[in-house]
C-alpha cells in the first residue's frame, strides 16, 4: 500500500493506493494520526485502493470519529466491490461517499 | 517427427536431464510441466542445439541433429522458438523484425517477405501495428509479434518456453488465444508452461518433468485427472490444493496472500475470486478465529478450486473448544465474509486433533 498526502489550506486529501488490511491499516492510522491537526476537511481518495478489510474500516471509522469533531470528511471514488464492503456492514450511514 | 535418445545434459555441478527417451509424433502439441529446476528449458534448448547435450541423440525427421557433421542451422529453420522474453530487435519496426528471418535465410524478395509478413500479423490481430517500434507495444503484443516472427520462418516445429509468464496477467490470455489457433493449425507444438488450465487445454499429450527425465507422458486426461507416479500425484494435487498450517499469532500474512494470488494464477482463477478468498481468509481466520484459539493452537487452512464448476471452496480446520464461527461477537467481519460467500458452514470434527472445522464456498 502506498499513501500520498495533499494539503490544500486546511484542506487535505490522502489518497490510498492498494491494499488496506490488517497487515496495512497500522500504517493508515499512523499516517493519519500525525495529520489531523488543524483539518476541517479531510477526503479520502479510493480510486487506487484495490482491496479492503475489516481492520481498514476500524481506522476510517477512528477517522470518522475525530473529523466529526473538527470539520468533515469524504470519502471519493469509491469502486463497486469496496462500495459493496461499505453497505454490507453498514458503514454507508455512518460516512459520506461521493 | 522428434525422436530423443538417452539424451542426457550435464552441467559442472549439475545434471538436470539424465536419461531423456521419448518420441514426438507431427501434430503433436505438447504441455511441458514440472517443478522448477527440473530441466524443462533445458530440454527444449538442446532440441534447437543451443545447449549441446552431453550424451544422446535427437533426431529431427532423418537427421541426427547431435551428429557433429549436420548443418545445425537448416534444422533450425525447421524450428520456431519463442522464449519468455520476447527478443524483438529494438531499431526494427515491427514488420521489419518479421521480414529479416525469411529474407536473410531463406531468400525470400522484400515484397514475398512483406506480404507474407502482413498476413501473419493479421493472423496474430497486430497487422495496424505493422510501422510501430517493439518499445511501442505492450507485453502482450509484443509476443504475439514474436510468434508471427517464428511462423515467418515456416516452421514445422515451434518450441515455447513460458511464453506467457512474463506478461501481465490481463495480456496471458490473448497471447494464449493466438497459441491455441496455431495448435488447431496441426503445427506440432512444445511448450513450457506453468498456466495449468492452458496446459490441459491445448495439448494432446502433457509431459511432467522430474528426476532428470519426462517422469510422466500422458493425455492431459492421464496428468492432469489420473496420474499414476509418485511424484506427478503430489505435484497435481498441490496445484489444486493451495494448503497452510497457521501455528502461531505472528504468522507471515503477507505471504499467505501472496502464495494465495500465486495459486490462484495457476489456476486462472479470476482476480476478483482470490479478493474474496483473502477477504473471507482475512475476516473469519484472521479476525474472529485466531483470537478464540488457546496459545498453542493448529489452524489449517485449505483452498481447492474447480476448474469444471469454477468454484473456490476453502476449509479451516482448528483445534481448542468448540467455535462455531458462524456465532461469532464480530459482526463487522462476519459480514464481509458472507457478503464475499456463497455459503459458510460449521462442523464440530474429530480428526488429527483438529475439533472445529468451516467450509465456505467463495463467490
Ligand atoms: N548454463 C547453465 N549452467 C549451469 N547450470 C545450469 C545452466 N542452465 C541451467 N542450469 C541448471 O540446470 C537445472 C535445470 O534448469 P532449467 O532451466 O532447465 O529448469 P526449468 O525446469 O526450466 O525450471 P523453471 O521452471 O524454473 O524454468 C537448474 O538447476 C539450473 O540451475
Ligand atoms: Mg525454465
Amino acid at each position: 500500500m502506498t499513501i500520498e498526502k495533499n494539503l490544500n489550506g486546511t484542506e487535505l486529501t490522502v489518497a490510498i493506493v492498494g491494499r488496506l488490511d490488517t497487515a496495512t491499516a497500522p500504517d493508515m492510522e499512523e499516517v493519519l494520526k500525525e495529520s489531523f491537526e488543524g483539518i476541517t476537511k479531510l477526503i479520502l481518495d479510493f480510486e487506487g485502493l484495490e482491496y479492503l478489510s475489516s481492520a481498514g474500516l476500524r481506522v476510517i471509522l477512528q477517522a470518522q470519529k475525530i473529523m466529526n469533531k473538527q470539520g468533515e470528511m469524504i470519502i471519493k471514488n469509491v469502486n463497486k466491490t469496496i462500495n459493496e464492503i461499505f453497505e454490507v456492514t453498514g458503514f454507508v450511514d455512518i460516512l459520506t461517499i461521493e | 517427427m522428434i525422436k530423443i535418445n538417452h539424451l542426457r545434459k550435464e552441467y559442472a555441478n549439475i545434471t538436470p536431464l539424465k536419461d531423456v527417451n521419448v518420441h514426438i509424433h507431427k501434430g503433436d502439441v505438447i504441455s511441458i510441466i514440472g517443478p522448477s529446476g527440473t530441466g524443462k528449458s533445458t530440454l527444449i534448448r538442446c532440441i534447437n542445439m543451443l545447449e549441446t547435450p552431453t550424451s544422446g541423440s535427437i533426431f529431427v525427421g532423418n537427421e541426427c541433429i547431435t551428429d557433429k557433421k549436420c548443418n545445425i542451422n537448416k534444422i533450425r529453420q525447421k524450428m520456431g522458438m519463442v522464449f519468455q522474453s520476447f527478443n524483438l530487435f529494438n531499431h526494427m519496426n515491427i514488420i521489419e523484425n518479421i521480414m529479416a528471418a525469411p529474407m536473410d535465410l531463406l531468400g525470400k524478395s522484400k515484397q514475398d517477405a512483406y506480404d507474407e509478413g502482413m498476413e501473419l500479423l493479421r493472423t496474430v490481430g497486430l497487422a495496424d501495428k505493422a510501422f510501430n517500434y517493439p518499445d511501442e507495444l505492450s507485453g502482450g503484443q509484443k509476443q504475439r509479434v514474436a510468434i508471427a516472427r517464428a511462423l515467418a520462418m515456416e516452421p514445422e516445429i515451434i518450441l515455447l518456453d513460458e511464453p506467457t509468464s512474463a506478461l501481465d496477467p490481463t495480456m496471458v490470455g490473448e497471447v494464449q488465444a493466438v497459441i491455441k489457433d496455431l495448435a488447431k493449425k496441426g503445427l506440432t507444438l512444445m511448450i513450457v508452461t506453468h498456466e495449468m488450465h492452458f496446459a490441459r487445454e491445448i495439448a494432446n499429450r502433457v509431459f511432467y518433468m522430474d528426476e532428470g527425465g519426462v517422469y510422466e507422458d500422458g493425455t492431459p486426461e492421464e496428468i492432469f485427472d489420473n496420474p499414476k507416479r509418485e511424484k506427478t500425484i503430489r505435484f497435481i494435487k498441490h496445484l489444486k490444493v493451495f494448503e497452510n498450517l497457521i501455528t502461531s499469532k505472528d504468522f507471515d500474512f503477507i505471504g499467505f496472500n501472496t502464495s494465495l494470488e500465486e495459486f490462484g494464477r495457476r489456476n486462472q482463477v479470476p482476480q476478483k475470486t482470490i479478493y474474496r478468498a483473502q477477504s473471507v481468509f482475512e475476516e473469519l481466520g484472521v479476525q474472529c478465529i485466531l483470537p478464540k484459539l488457546d496459545k498453542e493452537f493448529r489452524l489449517n487452512v485449505a483452498f481447492e478450486y474447480s476448474q469444471e464448476e469454477e468454484t473456490l471452496s476453502m476449509s479451516m480446520k482448528y483445534d481448542g473448544e468448540h467455535f462455531d464461527v458462524r456465532e461469532t461477537p464480530n459482526i463487522i467481519s462476519f459480514a464481509i465474509a458472507e457478503n464475499a460467500s456463497k455459503s459458510i458452514e460449521y462442523a464440530e470434527i474429530q480428526e488429527d486433533g483438529f475439533t472445529n472445522l468451516v467450509t465456505v464456498k467463495i463467490k
